[in-house]
């Protein structure tokens, strides 16, 4: 009726017509039993008091929109970024779709990705029938290079032994003997997804390393010149990880990059569907052990890799998601000092350039306060950047940073004089956030795509940097780190805060200050 | 062209301009701008002058007569605030093509002007002549009668073609366009005995709107603005006004001293940028409206109302004077604003090194003088090259001048405040001296310029692998070894047995950061472990004494 054939409306439109207003209304009216709208809007005012944010922080069982994601999603992100290799999540299938379409909807990218579906029967007898089928299964559809297997709930919680259950698969010749079926375990109720890409990438690492579960000698060390490198769980993996690459080659240094995913959240569309892409050769991640030294680029998404790497004899190296000059320079000097390369005269230019930039524009960051919310080495990146910039993170907030992250965050506010009316948030979820916007206002909020509901409520600005990003396209392509990539991230924050600027002062009848020069 | 020849040697003689007054006979003939130097750089042209004194004009449609270049480039770039009309953001040309130019682009101008009328109606249009048309021989001025005549619309011709001089002379003859074609064409509804012209104010960031309630509180009426946020019925019916107040002095003085022989508007120059000079602006308005019959009382009231601002703004810059004291300060602007900017900066604890008096007349070299002392450092007109060398060689803390010099103070690594019209802030007033005093207290404790001094940070350190040899004969006292073996032996020697962090790292860190504390170096280095405190202590201690000063001034 109100929908027309000759001119369909979609709903971002149609629902706004008056009709289904009307419609709206009503049923509001005669079957709602709506409370007094002077009531809602006193409580709703009540909610962004100082009152309600002490009680809102005394929460303790409660998490309420949270900033974070289970074990087995990081540990998903993790497998894909090696050659032809299948993630093989054991347990409940309703998971998994969950992982699948988180990484679609951020990365616009099929992601392939198998369950042992386990059911009810299997709760109760245990899942090994199907681990058995399921290996066989995926085995035989998908022709995968590897299976990295991890875990969800369901599985842990019943107690289901990965290295036995796989052992046993194979025995019963779900897949071939020597076939890698790396492992690990990745219980949601412990840590969140960047602890399950950490023990999702120990586990093959170790599979390699050491003797691939007992069926093979474990690997002597034969130091070499080159360096692996790896990016943790990261949103901007596609362009971060091409940005290193690019970064590695202009300084001649030889690399292996670990769980190198760029390819198969950015396949081109040419014809071929490519389930897998791209990714660290199997080879190449067995022979990673003779490496002279492991960078990772998030310290808290690799704890365990990097201290099990160290134990092989490696010097390991861990920085906080690298964004913006100082970072990049203690980046780039690790690099020269452990490969014994100069830093080249390219590289030099593009600092200058970024100093450049920052420089013509700083001016509006100075003295804004922001407040971000996110993965705990992604909140330190960014604070240590907007600190060089002369912002005020007032607020940084991370749902699965510890008391760790929270010591070092303080320390890093510490250095700064513009970090001294700043505070980390660890452990906190997205309605904190909500009585920290309301109760001490900042200029902007930096955080996902969850962060839209936080911009509407509180009438503060979204700079959507992190993961996932599912409401804007693309932004994973351009990489966040290096020089260049803090270039990004500073023309992200410069868009927001001309695109505020212009919002404030577009005000129908009056005519000044909305400028074309900024 | 013997008409607009005649104008510019009318322009260029100019009494009011104590510059000028100064001159022999023979100087005062070839007029007070110098000619642009080929194959220097230089400022904008008269066209350029004329439009942007203009263009503040809201309901006013600025028309461009000529090829694209001059409006394209142009259009809309003056941060002028309007509180109503906004017809004078749009740009309007005539966009001549090569048939206009072989065939003449007069009825092109004719027609550009009817489909105004047509489409916007506006209170008048202003028609900018530029040098193609000019060359060709479009008599604007006719077109313009004609036009006018035929729509009943005021048609005003600027005749300021881009060749004839520099932007100061553009904004003369843009002035002269005023007084020739607008100027007393019109009576307003009423008058005051508190009416008065503000000539030479743009209200650029809407910076007029901030000493505005301060004249509307002690009743006096801006009858006219020439040209900020001023409409065409005000200019028009400008001559009614008992006094008027000359903002800037370049632009429009031909404009001030006209009124004051035609219409008996008695005129004195001020301004509104800093606390002095706003209370000296206040008293000087009150002092000419009494002198011609308003009531005697408006001096005593605009006594209160200075006594109670001064205090306000005292206050609020109290605050930042120990932060800003002793800092210096080169201010590189033209006219007014450079005494008078001069006297806001003095107010806020600056020490000024210098300041450009490129466009200023010997009055307002008095006016420098009289405000820094005998032996102030005016420069003349300063190249791009030498604002760096003096920035580089930090005889200054800070440059305030127009977007032009940004780029110079930046490749510097100075700190730099826009104080030109592409500025974003509103500066005028006593609200607004607290605005540039806060600016300036945000662009100077930035922390960007000190990223903006430091080298790559391993330009100091390891090159080709190894430290540099300099760096460490400095800082260790080790020179003797060999680069290599040292480095060796930097590497080796673990100060953080924990997280195996070894001495290399930990002194590359210090000297990157320029750190001083434990803590900062577990920060930057994760040699968190427990025992290495001491240690690291011992590392701190003995590289103190040897860090470059600007690092260790980096890191306080």
């Amino acid at each position: 009726m109100t929908q027309n054939a000759e001119h369909v409306l979609d709903h971002v439109e149609l629902f706004r017509g008056p009709e289904y207003q009307q419609m709206l209304a009503n049923k509001k009216k005669m079957f709602e039993n709506a409370q007094d709208p002077a009531e809602v809007e006193r409580i709703r005012e009540w909610s962004k008091t100082p009152e309600y944010r002490e009680k809102n922080f005394a929460r303790e069982a409660l998490t309420i929109n949270p900033a974070k994601a289970c074990q087995p999603l990081g540990a998903v992100f993790a497998s894909v970024g090696f050659e032809g290799t299948l993630p093989f999540v054991h347990g409940s299938q309703g998971c998994v779709a969950y992982y699948r379409s988180h990484l679609s909807r951020h990365f616009k990218e099929p992601s392939s990705c198998v369950s042992s579906s386990m059911t009810e029967d299997a709760a109760v007898f245990g899942g090994l029938n199907n681990m058995t089928d399921g290996l066989a299964n995926s085995y035989n559809m998908y022709k995968p290079k590897m299976i990295a297997v991890s875990t969800t709930c369901m599985a842990e919680v019943i107690g289901d032994d990965l290295n036995a259950f796989i052992k046993t698969s194979k025995e019963k010749g779900s897949v071939p003997q020597h076939f890698d079926v790396p492992f690990a375990h990745t219980p949601a109720f412990v840590g969140s997804h960047i602890t399950g890409y950490d023990n999702a990438l120990k586990g093959i690492l170790e599979h390699f390393w050491d003797g691939k579960a007992g069926t093979a000698p474990k690997l002597e060390r034969a130091p070499n010149e080159k360096i692996n490198f790896i990016g943790g769980f990261d949103g901007y993996t596609v362009g971060n990880t091409r940005e290193i690459k690019r970064i590695f080659d202009l300084m001649d240094v030889q690399y292996t990059i670990l769980a190198d995913n760029s390819d198969v959240f950015d396949t081109p569309t040419d014809g071929e569907f490519r389930m897998y892409d791209g990714g660290t050769t199997l080879e190449d991640a067995a022979n990673a052990v003779h490496a002279k030294a492991t960078i990772s680029a998030q310290q808290w998404c690799t704890e365990k890799t990097l201290a099990f790497i160290a134990g092989h004899g490696q010097e390991v190296l861990a920085f906080n998601h690298p964004v913006g000059v100082s970072a990049t320079d203690e980046l780039l000097m690790a690099l020269s000092r452990i490969s014994g390369k100069e830093i080249p005269e390219a590289l030099a230019r593009e600092r200058g350039r970024l100093v450049d930039a920052m420089a013509d524009s700083s001016a509006h960051i100075h003295g804004k306060k922001f407040a971000i919310y996110g993965d705990p080495d992604l909140c330190y990146g960014l604070t240590a950047f907007l600190l060089e910039l002369g912002a005020e993170p007032v607020h940084v907030l991370s749902t699965n940073g510890n008391k760790a992250w929270h010591d070092k965050m303080q320390a890093l506010f510490a250095s700064s004089p513009f970090g001294q009316n700043c505070h980390a948030y660890p452990g906190r979820d997205l309605w904190h956030m909500r009585s920290l916007l309301f109760t001490e206002p900042v200029d902007f909020l930096i955080g996902n795509t969850h962060g839209k509901y936080l911009e509407r409520d509180t009438g503060t600005p979204l700079i959507r940097i992190g993961f996932p990003i599912f409401d804007r396209h693309h932004h994973h392509r351009s990489p966040v780190w290096g020089y260049q990539g803090g270039m990004n991230v500073l023309v992200k924050i410069l868009d927001k805060i001309f695109d505020e600027i212009d919002r404030k002062t577009s005000v129908a009848g009056t005519d000044y200050s909305f400028d074309i020069i900024r | 062209m013997s008409s607009l020849s005649a104008r510019i040697l009318d322009v260029f003689n100019e009494p009011g301009c104590a510059k000028n007054a100064d001159k022999s006979e023979a100087d005062r003939k070839k007029g007070c701008t110098k000619q642009p130097k080929p194959g220097s750089a230089a400022g904008g042209c008269a066209f350029d002058g004329a439009k942007i004194a203009l263009q503040p004009f809201t309901d006013v449609a600025h028309l461009v007569h000529g090829p694209i270049a001059c409006e394209g480039n142009s259009w809309d770039n003056r941060g002028a605030a309007s509180s109503g009309a906004s017809i004078w953001r749009t740009g309007f040309t005539t966009d001549m093509n090569e048939t206009d130019i072989v065939f003449g682009g007069e009825k092109r101008l004719y027609k550009a002007i009817r489909e105004i009328l047509a489409k916007y109606d506006p209170a008048a249009i202003f028609v900018y002549q530029t040098c193609i048309p000019a060359m060709i021989g479009d008599d604007i001025n006719a077109v313009c009668k004609a036009a006018s005549r035929k729509f009943g619309k005021p048609v005003i011709p600027v005749n300021s073609p881009g060749f004839v001089g520099s932007k100061n002379l553009g904004n003369k003859l843009a002035g002269q366009a005023l007084l020739d074609h607008v100027i007393g064409t019109e009576e307003p509804d009423y008058t005051t005995p508190c009416d008065i012209n503000l000539i030479g104010e743009y209200n650029l960031s809407g910076e007029l709107w901030q000493v505005k309630p301060l004249l509307d509180e002690l009743g006096i009426r801006i009858l006219s603005c020439i040209s900020g946020d001023g409409k065409y019925r005000e200019v028009a019916s400008s001559h009614r006004a008992r006094a008027a107040m000359l903002v800037c002095s370049k632009s429009m003085i031909n404009v001030a001293r006209k009124m004051q022989e035609r219409y008996a508007i008695p005129f004195f120059e001020g301004s509104f940028y800093g606390i002095q000079d706003s209370s000296d602006a206040l008293r000087n308005i009150a002092r000419v409206l009494v002198a011609r019959g308003a009531p005697e009382d408006l001096i005593g009231r605009t006594e209160v109302v200075i006594a109670r601002e001064e205090a306000r703004a005292w206050a609020k810059i109290g605050s930042y004077r120990p932060r800003l004291a002793g800092k210096r300060a080169l201010l590189i602007t033209g006219g007014v604003k450079s005494w008078s900017v001069l006297a806001a900066l003095q107010e806020a604890g600056l020490e000024l090194v210098g300041t450009s008096v490129k466009k200023s007349t010997k009055e307002d070299k008095e006016r420098i003088k009289q405000r820094m002392g005998q032996d102030a450092h005016m420069i003349d007109d300063m190249a791009p090259r030498d604002i760096y060398k003096m920035l580089k060689g930090a005889k200054a803390d800070i440059m305030l001048s127009g977007g032009k010099s940004q780029f110079v103070a930046l490749k510097a690594a100075m700190p730099w405040l826009d104080i030109n019209q592409e500025r974003s802030h509103a500066y005028m007033g006593y609200l607004g001296i607290v605005n540039l005093v806060a600016e300036i207290d945000k662009a100077l404790f930035n922390p960007m310029w000190e990223q903006l001094r430091r080298p790559a940070p391993w330009d100091g350190i390891a090159k080709h692998g190894h430290p540099n040899p300099m760096v460490l004969a400095q800082t260790d006292g080790q020179a003797a070894e060999p680069p290599a073996l040292l480095e060796v032996s930097r590497r080796a020697k673990r100060v953080c047995l924990c997280n195996t962090v070894d001495r290399g790292t930990i002194e590359d860190a210090i000297r990157l950061h320029g750190l001083t504390s434990v803590d900062s170096v577990r920060l930057h280095t994760n040699a968190f472990g427990g025992c290495c405190r001491s240690r690291i202590q011992d590392i701190l201690r003995a590289m103190s004494g040897s860090q470059p000063p600007a690092m260790q001034q980096a890191a306080e």
